[in-house]
């Protein structure tokens, strides 16, 4: 567990930690949601997690052509 | 006649005389504006100042539940912008941003379109001089390009009430059809000042390029008074659920990968006034609630967020993500009051952004509207990725950038104290927050169901975050320009324009020597053939002009008269 902290920092442990605590209060109370789809057991940390990983895939794959010198406006 | 001041009036009348105090007093004495401002609101609703000009009355003072929210927070961003920039000792921003706020709070009270066009253009010239105080050449560009759109959108709103006044024979500021001329082209005007999808350009241009002070003050007023009006004319407008949508979803891959963290604020600013055009689009009394809510929110949490960012600024001189980084120890309460903007934007339980954002998800779920529903919580966890995480992380933790400053000025602190605060004590107090909204409202946002899910959702979208950069997934951030719709008028246009126009005028010139040229020839050739045949010789020159004229007179007779015997 120490070497697990201290691999993967403390901060980052303590927020996984959370994550842990997060889904096991919903195993203890009755969660639902605003709609039908919501009420999927674990649903709303499956959708954050992968919300944010394709956000940053779009987000990296726009890069390329998005993205343009400091001062593209300048020239 | 004028019976009583309306708010914000005040403000913009005393604004003149700032130049003219010394720096301790000027302060205290825009404080007493903001106090005696705020002091009309206590007359309560109703219709309180009337002025006749012309035949016309300008409704100057109108008050209902709708401005009432809008107005207290207007004036309560106001005393902080106060607080906040009081180490500038310049007289010329402190005028702006008085007048700004004065001119602000003025047109919520507005209760027709003539007197809301004249505070809604008024906004955009005290404004402008906040970018032009960036004091870079850049910033002046982008003045320049921030007030031709503000003005346009004032046309806009003009033309409107011109042709409802024409049509109507009033322009009271109420509900207004989309399906009318003259609705569309106020929907335009609100449109621009909100910020659209394509009509947003001059929000990202404009405010990253104003003074660390002026920033702050911009984000509170000109996008909310667009949302205000959106709120009191087209609430329920089926549009604006799309348009809204829209809006939460795209701004938050610009974001991502924007490297000037006033700039992510900009799209982040973008992405929240979409969370309040889909509730005025959804248009019920728990939507309008949360619209207003999250306004009022938003208000303090994003201007905490700008606040965090100014004082970077003013302390380093940058705001760029790759050049700042591991500030913490040096500016710890800048960073902790950022950090407790960047929770309450997120919608953290406990925090302001979760009793504002729980309304409209809550009004979204009860409409069965379930796309637009699974798109704005897409974009929560959005929000979270580049305003909770991105702005403190990569300004005070990140790599050590090598920098070292101090803390951000006394005045700089203090107003960010109270900003958190009132963040923390909405969130702690949701019962309290929600009393000032339009409608009574029974709603209890913290339910296990909300609560734990709401939790779940930012906890793991971190953990996505952190997982990316720990494992060097996440690319380093980048000295660059993000390509926005601003884009279109700043290298599109002038790309097809300016080309065509050296075109045509090519063309012209080419066009003009070969007539010159022609009609020198030609003229040369007639005054050889005349000068041979001695034409203008005086014996027979006379006598042979008039025969060559009666005969020219005579041809174009003939030549119109087949027109009319045809």
């Amino acid at each position: 567990m120490k070497a697990l902290i201290k691999k993967f920092g403390k901060i980052n442990s303590s927020v996984l930690l959370l994550c842990i605590i997060f889904l096991v209060l919903e195993l203890i109370g009755h969660r639902h949601g605003e709609t039908s789809i919501e009420d999927f057991t674990f649903f709303p940390a499956f959708f954050g997690f992968l919300s944010c990983i394709i956000i940053f895939k779009i987000g990296v794959s726009l890069r390329s052509f998005l993205m343009k010198d400091e001062d593209y406006y300048d020239k | 006649m004028i019976s009583n001041f309306p708010p914000g009036f005040i403000m913009i009348i005393g604004a003149l005389l700032i130049p003219f105090l010394p720096h301790m007093i000027r302060q205290i004495y825009m404080m007493v504006l903001v106090l005696i401002s705020a002091y009309s609101l206590t007359l309560g609703f109703g219709i309180h100042s009337t002025i006749n000009v012309m035949g016309f009355d300008f409704i100057l003072f109108q008050s209902d539940s709708l401005t009432l929210p809008f107005a207290i927070i207007f004036h309560i961003a106001a005393a902080l912008n106060v607080i906040y920039g009081a180490h500038e000792k310049q007289w010329k921003q402190h005028v702006s941003i008085m007048s700004y706020s004065g001119a602000a709070i003025a047109a919520v009270h507005a209760g027709d379109l003539f007197t809301l066009f004249v505070w809604w253009e008024a906004t955009a010239f005290t404004s402008v001089f906040l970018i032009l105080a960036g004091n870079t050449y850049r910033s002046y560009r982008s003045a320049f390009r921030y007030i031709l759109i503000q003005v346009t959108s004032g046309m806009f709103l003009l033309a409107g009430a011109i042709i409802l006044l024409i049509n109507d024979g009033s322009a009271l500021l109420t509900k207004f059809d989309i399906n009318s001329l003259y609705g569309q082209l106020i929907f335009i005007a609100f449109g621009i000042k909100a910020a659209f999808p394509l009509l947003n350009g001059w929000l990202q241009d404009s405010y990253p390029e104003a003074s660390e002070i002026g920033t702050v003050a911009l984000s509170t007023f000109t996008t909310k008074l667009a949302i205000f009006c959106f709120a009191k004319c087209f609430a329920g407008t089926e549009l604006l659920i799309v348009i809204g949508a829209i809006m939460t979803f795209y701004p938050i891959f610009f974001a991502v990968i924007e490297n000037d963290l006033r700039r992510v604020l900009t799209y982040s600013l973008n992405n929240q006034l979409g969370f309040m055009i889909v509730a005025i689009g959804i248009g019920t009394e728990l939507a309008i609630n949360g619209a207003v809510a999250h306004a009022f929110a938003h208000i303090l949490y994003k201007g905490l967020l700008f606040m965090g960012m100014g004082a970077v600024l003013f302390r380093v001189g940058t705001c760029k993500a790759s050049e700042l980084g591991g500030l913490f120890k040096y500016m710890p309460i800048t960073a902790v009051c950022t950090i407790i903007g960047a929770i309450s934007i997120s919608a953290f339980p406990l925090f302001s952004g979760f009793v504002a954002k729980s309304l409209i998800m809550s009004a979204l779920g009860k409409e069965g509207l379930v796309l637009v529903y699974f798109m704005l919580l897409f974009a929560s966890a959005g929000v979270l990725h580049h305003s909770g995480i991105k702005i403190p992380f990569f300004a005070f933790f990140a790599h050590e950038s090598g920098i070292k400053t101090k803390e951000a000025p006394l005045n700089m602190i203090i107003a960010m104290v109270i900003a958190s605060a009132l963040c923390i004590l909405i969130g702690i107090f949701p019962s309290t927050f929600y009393q000032i909204l339009p409608y009574e409202i029974n709603y209890q946002p913290y339910d296990f169901s909300h609560v734990v899910g709401q939790l779940q959702l930012l906890t793991f979208a971190a953990f996505a975050f952190i997982c990316l950069w720990h494992f060097k997934i996440y690319p380093p951030e980048l000295n660059s320009t993000v390509l926005n719709s601003d884009w279109v008028y700043r290298k599109m246009i002038p790309g097809v324009l300016i080309p065509l126009l050296k075109l045509v005028e090519r063309m012209n010139q080419k066009f003009e020597e070969v007539i010159v040229i022609s009609f020198s020839k030609t003229k040369i050739l007639l005054s050889n053939t005349m000068i041979k045949n001695k034409v203008f010789d005086r014996e027979v020159g006379s006598d042979t002009l008039i025969v060559i004229q009666i005969f020219t007179i005579f041809l174009i007779l003939i030549f119109i008269g087949q027109f009319f015997y045809k």
